[in-house]
């Protein structure tokens, strides 16, 4: 809320500065978000006052004035249409900058000398008037200072309003609170209506057929008053709090409303058919114009306010096109009501509406204040727009307000604050907030709020006040003593962090994704129809379409960050992504959320060094990444098989990746297609995705210590040539197997085709280790292991030896 | 003999030069100065050598002996000091064989510091659903179906029951019904709402924090939170509590920091305040505790929650939040 510090002044005294007082309430609950200087800069300004109007002999639209502005007689050109002779008007004299940084000079327009300028309000940035010239009131003297004379110097403090403290909502309730923590005293502001003998009953009757949805309705009426346009005081401070001023009459409705927190109503009351008001539901269906011109369609759960015939108001809301107040509007029904906070939210949700009454209905008002901002509006209407105002005023309030009355015990608060305040301190912090507080032994108090503070309702709201009212500052800072427990760390937590670390120390840059994305990502994919890539759990009201399902995969946002760093020419990539993906089911009301790692490589595996040739990333860089990833987290059963892959996947460069016979993951060369849907054809990406749910049902083999050899090894190499299709893997298994207790390891240090090895054929060497426990090896024992060996390698997958 | 054995010393002393390590040095040690080696066996045939050649030829491999030796130590304290034959060669300014290193997303760093901190105060770390019942995000949070408090989060809506959580509260619940008191738990994890512009990301990180004991204090909360600050900002960084509103605490307070750009004089990141909002936080409100079964007359507690991305831009000195998202390998390789 906005609101002007000289409006704040009139109903408590502000003895310290702005800046203090921004401060002050800020670390008091009121959080003062800006503090801005307006109608400064405006010193110079003087009141001139209009001798003689006179056309401009060379141009129709400007006027030669003579005008005093304290220092004799001078001439001003001017193009104002509402000059008059006798008028007093303000006026920047040569030499005053105005706010926006214009410099006024003597000039001459036209051919005729002009000393200065005369201003508008606009042009003051005073408010956004630009009909005419401002003109001054009547009692100043030429030369006076503007600025001075109409006290335009104020501050306006944007003060953050939390959904607990509607009572703050208004100037009044600002002030209370600063003369609540400044040990001022709240000055009310006089209400005196002048009312005629006509009684109020005479003119109208109030039918409320729904007290749930409004337990109090007020209402009162001016007749003859005449419209026009509102003094440059109330104008100003309108101006400054947000509002756009209209006529006397609106104004005072949005005056009232931010003086005292109270929204308010007028009605055009011959417009009222049958001059009554009946508050009832609306029915499912109805339609309604409101006064912004709207169509809207109503439902049963609004509350509306209606005539003898039909409805005029939604209530609480906004009104009526049909009723609002016009041109030619001389009688008026001012409406001052309490509605239920529930019912106007639902209300104004449901229209997608929320206005200055909206938001305070929804939060509570002050059910008390009702008749007050009623007769205040009254009063105002009165001044400003004269007319008479009906005897008394129509209050249909069948179940009066109980205040509610709490219990503090101060020990309570006392043990909750980790304070020592004394049950004397506790009660002026609560009196100086208008509540009611007696002392009901050494510890208890019991306390009364006022009707406005809504928020108040349990022991601990009061101990808040306290505190508040004691400063957060006061509270001395102790540290709790946190006891062990006997938790272990999430073993998910574990495998992220170790996983990020390893993939770090890889060269890999962590990147970050939104969680949502565009169903389109399932036809990028390839997804088939039955695919979990389909299963998206859809957001009802996305920012975009590109933000519209929650993932069901990594890999589309990994892809994509690849095409934004193309874009910046950064092609050499290693990028990696831990997050969640979610699946759809419909038997959980949740959807699954499965964390998985994905990885990509794009590019040089390095780039041209001074000892060494630039190379391009392979399927066997990846495959790596992956064999130490899950050798780090202590599994040592991967396997990569070939199978079904994701259609994503080039199904001739990629993998299934498993631990044992357990599906954990695919790598491999992302397909082609795919890179050119996204225009990138011309780059080849590595990719592969770690189910980590899968991962976590797997417990690696705990490490067990075997004692380091006693005994030397013996190394034997062993050349072999076999059909290219033969996977090496196999070849390797033959040997494990054979190998039994005296092989320690198997090792593929040389892979060969093409040369002289047949097109068919490739030759792979193995380096094998072969050790006893028992004592040193005998060349014997081992040539007839070794040999049996190369003979089941033979039988089994058809190798030869290669001759050397 | 003689004439082999100068051949020996010649030849000796040219292969010295060339030794360039101590492995090689003991090559040499050996073929020349072993057992096995000519001057030793050069000694050994010293007797077979006629009686009046023998003191000569004595003589000789002697000096033969000592001058290899003296060589070898000389070597040997050469290379055992470091120096190369060629003192000029090595160009240290050559560019290393530097292994590929990756970053972590400086949002995870920042997560990781500050889980650091709290892990070291005894809080233990755990994760919850980021897709989550309205219930735990709001309900049990005591922020009613038609309350105006739910304004202050603009929610991202799976179906009626479920939302994208807008906070890492619903945990506070999810914990405190799934075990009895006392609880010291930190959570970090993605939140998500409904605004994108210049400041706001619809996706964003968060880290909350629940301590529930008997006679935990807001003193307690106050020095918590100074500790952290202190450890997360330096130890001479002020701090300001402010009384605040979450329907989920009472009394609730925001947390400033002194601003670290401008260090209090007031510039734009601060908006010449001086001050810089870091975290919500307050007392458990009894509400809550209605809603997880704990007695609020015996027990207290606070809670917290620290928004990372605010963090990260203060630390590092990021004026856009949006970077975080974008990916851009210039920007996550700076980290």
């Amino acid at each position: 809320m906005r609101v002007s510090l000289n409006w704040l002044k009139d109903y408590v005294n502000i003895d310290i500065s702005p800046h203090d007082l921004a401060e002050r309430l800020t670390m008091t609950g009121l959080e003062v978000e800006t503090l801005d200087p307006v109608g400064h800069s405006l010193q110079d300004i003087v009141t001139a006052k209009i001798l003689s109007v006179t056309r401009h002999p060379d141009a129709d639209r400007l006027f030669l004035c003579r005008v005093d502005a304290g220092d004799g007689e001078v001439p001003v050109v001017c193009g104002a249409t509402n000059l008059e002779e006798g008028i007093l008007v303000p006026m920047a004299l040569p030499g005053t900058e105005l706010p926006g940084g214009l410099k006024v000079k003597e000039s001459r327009i036209r051919g005729e000398r002009s000393a200065g300028m005369l201003l508008a309000e606009d042009e003051m940035r005073l408010t956004d008037d630009h009909k005419g010239l401002m003109i001054l009131p009547s009692d100043l003297n030429p030369g006076d200072r503007v600025s001075h004379a109409l006290a335009l110097e104020d501050w306006a403090l944007d003060v953050a309003i939390t959904p607990n403290r509607p009572d703050c909502a208004s100037v009044i309730g600002i002030a209370r609170e600063i003369a609540a923590i400044t040990g001022q005293k709240l000055k009310r502001p006089q209400i005196k209506v002048t009312a005629s003998s006509t009684p109020i009953e005479d003119l109208t009757q109030v039918t409320v057929d729904d007290p749930l949805g409004c337990p109090r309705y007020a209402a009162g009426i001016i007749r003859g008053v005449e419209l026009r346009p509102s003094p440059f005081w109330l104008r100003y401070r309108l101006h400054i709090s947000g509002v756009r001023a209209i006529n006397n009459i609106v104004d005072v409705t949005n005056y009232v409303l931010l003086e005292t927190g109270h929204p308010l109503h007028s009605f055009d009351y011959d417009r009222l058919r049958g001059n009554r008001i009946v508050v009832r539901r609306a029915e499912d269906n109805e339609v309604f114009t409101t006064l912004d011109g709207q169509s809207h369609s109503l439902n049963a759960e609004m509350l509306m306010i209606c005539d003898a015939e039909r409805a005029v108001a939604v209530a609480g809301i906004m009104g009526g096109l049909n009723s609002e107040i016009f041109s030619g509007s001389t009688n008026v029904l001012v409406e001052s009501a309490f509605f239920d906070p529930v019912t106007i939210r639902r209300g104004a949700k449901r229209l997608g509406m929320s206005t200055e009454a909206s938001y305070r209905f929804e939060r509570g008002v002050d059910i008390e204040g009702v008749p007050i901002a009623l007769e205040r509006a009254l009063m105002l209407m009165h001044q400003l727009g004269g007319g008479e105002v009906a005897k008394g005023f129509i209050d249909e309030y069948p179940k009066p307000f109980i205040p509610s009355v709490i219990s503090l015990r101060i020990e309570k608060a006392n043990s909750l604050l980790g304070s020592s305040i004394s049950c004397e301190r506790a009660m002026e912090h609560l009196k100086a907030l208008e509540m009611e507080v007696e002392k009901l032994g050494a510890d208890i108090l019991q306390v009364t709020p006022p009707s406005f503070r809504v928020d108040l309702i349990r022991e601990v709201d009061l101990v808040e006040e306290v505190a508040r009212m004691e400063g957060f500052d006061e509270i001395s800072v102790t540290y709790p003593s946190i006891k062990s427990s006997d938790e272990v760390e999430p073993p998910e937590q574990v495998m992220a962090e170790t996983l990020r670390e390893t993939m770090v120390g890889l060269g890999f840059n962590e990147v970050i994704n939104y969680s949502f994305v565009s169903p389109n990502t399932a036809e990028l994919l390839m997804a088939g129809e039955e695919s979990p890539l389909r299963s998206f759990v859809p957001i009802l009201n996305p920012l975009t379409v590109d933000q519209s399902v929650m993932r069901t995969s990594l890999v589309p946002g990994t892809l994509e960050t690849i095409r934004t760093n193309v874009a910046y020419g950064m092609k050499d990539l290693r990028l990696f992504e831990w997050g969640n993906v979610f699946i759809h089911t419909e038997a959980d009301t949740l959807p699954h959320e499965k964390p998985f790692l994905v990885a990509v490589m794009t590019g040089l595996f390095n780039q041209k060094q001074w000892y060494c040739e630039e190379r391009n990333v392979d399927f066997f860089d990846i495959k790596g990444i992956v064999e130490v990833l899950l050798r780090t987290l202590g599994f040592r059963d991967t396997l990569f098989k070939r199978g079904e892959m994701p259609p994503y996947y080039n199904p001739e460069i990629s993998s299934r990746v498993y631990l044992s016979d357990h599906a954990v993951g695919n790598v491999g060369q992302v397909l082609p297609k795919l890179m050119a849907d996204l225009d990138l054809e011309t780059l080849t990406a590595y990719l592969f995705e770690l189910d980590i749910s899968a991962l976590l049902e797997r417990t690696p083999k705990p490490v067990a210590f075997k004692p380091l050899p006693k005994f030397p090894a013996v190394f034997r190499d062993l050349s072999l040539i076999v059909q290219r299709q033969v996977e090496s893997g196999k070849i390797q298994e033959i040997v494990k197997r054979e190998g039994g207790d005296l092989l320690e390891s198997v090792h593929l240090y040389d892979l060969y085709e093409g040369g002289k090895i047949d097109r068919a054929e490739k030759a792979v060497t193995l380096r094998i280790c072969y050790r006893s426990r028992e004592g040193t090896l005998e060349g014997k024992d081992i040539n007839r292991l070794h040999e049996t060996i190369i003979e089941r390698i033979g039988r089994e997958i058809g190798a030869r030896l290669r001759e050397t | 003999m003689k004439e082999e054995l100068l051949q020996i010393e010649k030849k000796a002393s040219d292969e010295i030069e060339t030794i360039r390590d101590l492995s090689e040095l003991e090559q040499f040690r050996i073929a020349y100065l072993g057992k096995k080696s000519v001057v030793a066996s050069s000694m050994k045939q010293l007797k077979a050598l006629p009686p009046e050649e023998r003191p000569e030829a004595g003589k000789l491999a002697n000096r033969v002996k000592n001058r290899l030796q003296k060589l070898l130590d000389e070597a040997r304290n050469r290379l055992e000091s470091g120096k190369t034959l060629d003192d000029s060669l090595l160009d240290v300014t050559l560019p290393g064989r530097e292994p590929a290193r990756g970053t972590l997303h400086p949002i995870t760093q920042v997560l990781k510091e500050i889980c650091r901190i709290f892990v070291r105060m005894g809080y233990s770390v755990l994760t919850g659903p980021e897709v989550e019942l309205d219930y735990y995000n709001f309900e049990a949070l005591n922020f009613p179906k038609d309350h105006p408090a739910r304004d202050m989060q603009d929610t991202l809506y799976v179906s009626d029951k479920v939302v994208l959580r807008t906070h890492t509260s619903p945990m506070q619940v999810r914990v405190m019904e799934s075990q009895p008191p006392p609880v010291s738990v930190i959570v970090p994890g993605k939140v998500y709402r409904r605004d994108s512009d210049v400041s706001h990301t619809p996706m964003f990180h968060q880290v909350e924090g629940l301590l529930v004991d008997k006679g935990v204090t807001l003193g307690d909360l106050k020095g918590s939170l100074t500790s952290f600050v202190h450890q997360m900002f330096g130890k001479d960084t002020s701090l300001r509590f402010r009384p605040s509103f979450f329907p989920f605490t009472e009394p609730s307070a925001e947390v400033d920091i002194r601003c670290v750009i401008c260090k209090g004089k007031g510039c734009r990141t601060c908006s010449n305040t001086g001050w810089l909002e870091i975290l919500g936080s307050g007392m458990v409100d009894p509400e809550v505790y209605r809603f997880v079964g704990y007695d609020p007359e015996i027990y207290s507690g606070f809670a917290f929650g620290l928004g990372i991305e605010r963090i990260a831009m203060l630390k590092y000195g990021i004026d856009d939040i949006q970077l975080f998202f974008k990916n851009d390998i210039r920007f996550l390789r700076q980290f």
